[in-house]
Parts: structure tokens; C-alpha cells; sequence
């Protein structure tokens, strides 16, 4: 008998506890992620780099960690995720444990989950396909580092350079937020291209012009194959499933020694007690875990401009009014998004119109127009795509009818000459026939 | 052309032709002036007009009857040109019913010609039956589209 009270109890505590965690998993209505997966290739990762962590638990996210070659690792089961993001920092992992290979973690993203990447020198090649997969190619060569002989941060031995200073950021509030990032960042490790065949993936923190990518240690008997600021070292990918990836080639930017680590870069008086990458690398976790840029657009309404109904059709040249409201998650809840670049098209293969929404800041976007002189199958179109936020794309399809027989427009003054001409031919030939029959 | 608008004409214009000939020869043999293409151009149009006059009055009328269509139909072109072409249909209508009526016209003119060896068992009343028929449905047309 108590051993049962005690099950059920224990039944009851646990789906109690279970139940919040349901609720405040990733969905539409609250896009931020809260599963977390962390992949290390190293324990000592979580206690050298726990000021990230830190931040993130902070925020809410559920962090687990896990070794990279765990055997029971696994990011789905039953066909559900378990985690809403990924972080791979185990840039030297040849091989993940458990079900998770280069396949899984590349579904993870396309069904729309969020992926932080940070490699190393010394990367596998694991790490450089998942890369490569987004659109971000590793410096082929293993021992190669991103060395900079003018924009470094200065430090008490010369050293060899590879700490690079850097300040070349997005220029986006939204992925890098508000506040400038007024400190340079520092960053070692290695350098990527970007795959110029992939449009989706940017530079958000990318080399000086006098950067380049090679072994710091030996001689360099060839011209590096990275140059300049061609070179990326942080770069961001956001899928067109809204699924986003940030890709760093510096695992040691995101650790408590260069979060807490002043920098003063070279050629520089400015000297800052505390470098950049605490606020950039925070504010990127924040961006790529939709806690901003995520647009939503609901109650798309149409309608003709002397009736409130949504007619089922429309017919040429009325007039109606189309309204859609737009809101930008804030990481808590929906603010109005405000933009004066949200265009509709009226669209049958191709815009007939496209017209800019005027909006009230309250989140309602409106205009109106009239429907062209064609009928067909159209369709209300919205195609936002801007840097940072994520895609709308809404298409409601609404047919177009021509007039009706009865609701032309008869007796047109102009028209009256052709009318008496007419006539005037059916008079004529009355006329012609009496004339023709009964001349003598 | 000679076939259908009879011979009481090509014989005329078969003088014509004779005597242009003539004066050509003539004016080869002097030298041509301007005056001589004015005097020439008014002689052609005096003997068009004689040969003309030979033709039968019903045809006569018919040919009145055409050049109202087709003045018609002008007016409405350049009206069209002027004003815009915004009622098309009715636009279309008003000209394509002169038209029609110029064409149909000249139809009957063809077959009431006693010179058209081609429709001598033709009765000239039956043709003038088809005209006006034809002339029905034309009108029929017309006043659907005239809109």
C-alpha cells in the first residue's frame, strides 16, 4: 500500500516537473530555444570557458553537457529532438559517439534547429565537412593560423601574432544588437572563405587587409592560400528554413581568458581593460538563438474598400485594402516590428503590383490598391527578406474575375457617333432599298 | 476587274487606252510639258466619266449607296483618331457595320450586273433576297456588339 502511494506520487512530481519543461520548449508562439546540447571535446572545457555558459544558463537555456565521443549520444528519439540547438566545441573530435554523425547534425539544422561551431587549429575533418556543408572553408592546411603583423593585440612578449585584435564586425543591429561593440575582439585560431556558390552565409567578423592564414612556426616557402580580408573568422549562416549556424574558427575566443582579458591593439593608444568578446559573443549566441531577428506575421486580411468582408473573389479594377501584422520576437514576447520596407505583390506569375505597406508602429502593416485590369488566379504576396531577421514568405491566393455582362458601362457619350453611324447604315439601307426597288 | 464591272466600260477604257497611245506617240514627237499631263489627266477623267454614264441606273445606285458606307466608315476612323479608341466595341461596330454594308453591296452589284456572264441564271430578285438577308444578320451583329 505505501510502496503504491509512493509510485503514484512520484508519477505525479515528475510529470509536474516534466510539464513546464514541455511548455517552454522552442515553438512558433515562443521561437527561442531552450534544449541545449553542448558537445566538448574536453571536460575542462565547461570550467575554461563557463563565462559563456554561464550566460546562457542565465538566459534560461538548459544546457547539457556532454563528451563528444559519449556512446549513448543522440539528438533525436522517436523521431523528436530532444535539444533546439547544438553547440560543437570540440573542434578536435574525429568521430562523435553514439548515433550523431556528419548526417544527423546536418538534419538538425534542416529541420530547422540552431547549430554553434567553433573550430581550431588543428581541426577535424569532421568539423571542417559539417563547415563546409554551410557554406565556411577551414584553411586547408592543418597547422595554418590567422596571423596579423599590424592589427594584433599587444601583449607583454612579442609572440608570434597569431592573437589578432579585430574590429571589422557586421555592420547589423539586429545579429550583433544595439549596443556598438566599442573593444576590439580578439580571436586565435584559424580562417575561413566563404563559399561564394552559398548566399545565405555572411562574414560577422572577418580579418584586417594585412592578415593572412599560415604555419606561424615554419618558414612559409608558398604564398598563403588566405589573404586579407578575404578571410573570415566569424561567420553566420541563417538557413531558409530560419535555422541558424555561427561558425567560428576560434574556439579560445569564447573562453574566460579572452572574455576577462584586456586588449589593446597595435598601432593603438586605446587600451581597454576589458576585450570584446564578451558582449560579441553573448550577443551572437543571443541572435542565433532567436532571441532576435525572429519576425512573425499573422492576420493577413483583404478586403474590398466599401465592404469589411474578405471576399471569396475579386473582380478588375476594384479597389480593396490588405492589411498583415508583423511582429519581432524579443526574446520574452512579441513586440511590433517596425520597418517601412515590407512590400505586397499582386502576383500572377509575375508582380502586377507591388506596393510599400505603410505602417501604424503598433505593428500593422496596410495599404491599398487597385486590382489591375486582368483576370486570373493571383495571389497576395509578401517576400521579406532582410539581413538578420528571418524570411517571410506568405502567399494568399485570390482569383480575379472580369466584369459581368451586365456591369459595363452603356451610352458613353463618346460612343455616339459610332451608334449614329449605325443608324444611319441601317437608314441607308432602307432607304437604298426602297430607292433600288421601285426606281423605274 | 473588267469581268465583274462589265463591258460597257472595258470598251471605253479600251478607246482609252488607244488613243493614249496615240497621244503618247505624239508627245514623243514634241516636246512634253506640264500641261500636257494636266490636259491628259482631264481627258482620262472625261472619258471615265462618259464611259460611266452608260451604266445602268440600278448599279448607279448601288455604287451611291457605297460611297456613303465607305465616307462612313472615314468619318468614324478619324473620329477614333481624334477622341481615342475607348469604346473599341463600339467603335468596331459602328465601322465594321459600314463595311459590311459596303461589301455586301458590292456583292449585289457583281450579281445584278447583266455584263457577269458567271451569274446569268441568277435572277437579279433572288440576289437582292440574299442582300437583304445577309444585310439582317449583319445588322443583328451590329447592334449586339454596338454595346
Amino acid at each position: 500500500m505505501t510502496n503504491l502511494s509512493i509510485f503514484l506520487l512520484a508519477i505525479v512530481f515528475s510529470s509536474i516537473a516534466l510539464f513546464p519543461i514541455s511548455t517552454l520548449s522552442f515553438s512558433p508562439e515562443s521561437p527561442t530555444d531552450r534544449r541545449i546540447l553542448v558537445l566538448l571535446d574536453d571536460a575542462s572545457i565547461k570550467s575554461s570557458h563557463s563565462i559563456f555558459f554561464n550566460s546562457l544558463q542565465k538566459r534560461g537555456y538548459n544546457l547539457d553537457f556532454k563528451l563528444a565521443d559519449d556512446p549513448k549520444l543522440s539528438v533525436q528519439r522517436y523521431g523528436q529532438y530532444l535539444y533546439d540547438g547544438l553547440i560543437l566545441f570540440a573542434p578536435t573530435t574525429e568521430r562523435f559517439g553514439g548515433a550523431l554523425d556528419l548526417a544527423a547534425v546536418l538534419n538538425f539544422v534542416d529541420s530547422g534547429h540552431d547549430l554553434i561551431v567553433a573550430a581550431d587549429a588543428n581541426a577535424s575533418d569532421l568539423i571542417r565537412n559539417i563547415a563546409a556543408e554551410c557554406g565556411v572553408d577551414f584553411d586547408e592546411d592543418p597547422s595554418a593560423t590567422v596571423i596579423d603583423h599590424t592589427s594584433y593585440a599587444v601583449s607583454e612578449t612579442e609572440g608570434d601574432h597569431t592573437l589578432v585584435a579585430s574590429d571589422n564586425l557586421i555592420a547589423s543591429e539586429v545579429i550583433l544588437g544595439k549596443k556598438k561593440i566599442e573593444a576590439p575582439v580578439l580571436f586565435r585560431g584559424i580562417g575561413h572563405s566563404l563559399n561564394p556558390e552559398n548566399n545565405l552565409v555572411m562574414k560577422v567578423l572577418s580579418a584586417s587587409s594585412t592578415a593572412y592564414s599560415a604555419n606561424p612556426t615554419s618558414e612559409s616557402s608558398k604564398p598563403p592560400s588566405l589573404v586579407g580580408s578575404a578571410i573570415s573568422l566569424v561567420s553566420v549562416l541563417q538557413a531558409r528554413n530560419n535555422a541558424r549556424v555561427m561558425l567560428s574558427g576560434s574556439l579560445d575566443m569564447f573562453s574566460n581568458r579572452l572574455l576577462r582579458s584586456g586588449v589593446q591593439k597595435a598601432g593603438s593608444s586605446n587600451k581597454y581593460d576589458k576585450s570584446g568578446n564578451e558582449q560579441f559573443v553573448t550577443e551572437l549566441s543571443k541572435w542565433v538563438f532567436h532571441e532576435r531577428g525572429h519576425l512573425k506575421a499573422v492576420n493577413v486580411r483583404h478586403h474590398k474598400v466599401s465592404s469589411t468582408d474578405e471576399p471569396a473573389i475579386y473582380r478588375i479594377n476594384d479597389d480593396l485594402e490588405y492589411s498583415v501584422e508583423i511582429y519581432e520576437w524579443s526574446g520574452s514576447s512579441w513586440e511590433p516590428y517596425i520597418a517601412d520596407d515590407v512590400q505586397v505583390q499582386f502576383y500572377m506569375m509575375s508582380p502586377y503590383v507591388l506596393k510599400t505597406l505603410s505602417t501604424n508602429g503598433k505593428g500593422v502593416y496596410h495599404t491599398s490598391f487597385k486590382v489591375p485590369d486582368v483576370y486570373g488566379v493571383f495571389q497576395f504576396k509578401v517576400e521579406y527578406h532582410r539581413l538578420g531577421y528571418t524570411s517571410l514568405s506568405l502567399s494568399k491566393q485570390i482569383p480575379v474575375r472580369p466584369f459581368r455582362h451586365n456591369e459595363y458601362d452603356r451610352f458613353i457619350t463618346t460612343a455616339f457617333p459610332y451608334y449614329g453611324a449605325s443608324f444611319s447604315t441601317m437608314l441607308g439601307f432602307f432607304i437604298f432599298s426602297f430607292v433600288y426597288l421601285y426606281h423605274k | 476587274m473588267s469581268l465583274y464591272f462589265g463591258s460597257g466600260l472595258r470598251s471605253d477604257l479600251n478607246t482609252l487606252k488607244h488613243r493614249g497611245r496615240h497621244r503618247k506617240s505624239e508627245e514623243m514627237a514634241r516636246s512634253s510639258s506640264s500641261t500636257k499631263d494636266g490636259e491628259s489627266f482631264l481627258a482620262l477623267f472625261h472619258s471615265l466619266r462618259s464611259a460611266y454614264a452608260a451604266t445602268p441606273t440600278n448599279l448607279k445606285i448601288i455604287d451611291l449607296y457605297i460611297i456613303f458606307a465607305v465616307l462612313t466608315a472615314l468619318i468614324q476612323v478619324v473620329y477614333m483618331g481624334i477622341v481615342g479608341s475607348f469604346p473599341f466595341n463600339s467603335f468596331l461596330s459602328g465601322v465594321l457595320s459600314c463595311i459590311g454594308t459596303a461589301v455586301l453591296a458590292v456583292c449585289l452589284r457583281i450579281q445584278v450586273n447583266k455584263d457577269n456572264k458567271e451569274f446569268k441564271d441568277l435572277p437579279s430578285e433572288r440576289a437582292f433576297a440574299d442582300f437583304l438577308l445577309c444585310n439582317l444578320v449583319l445588322h443583328l451583329v451590329i447592334m449586339n456588339f454596338l454595346g
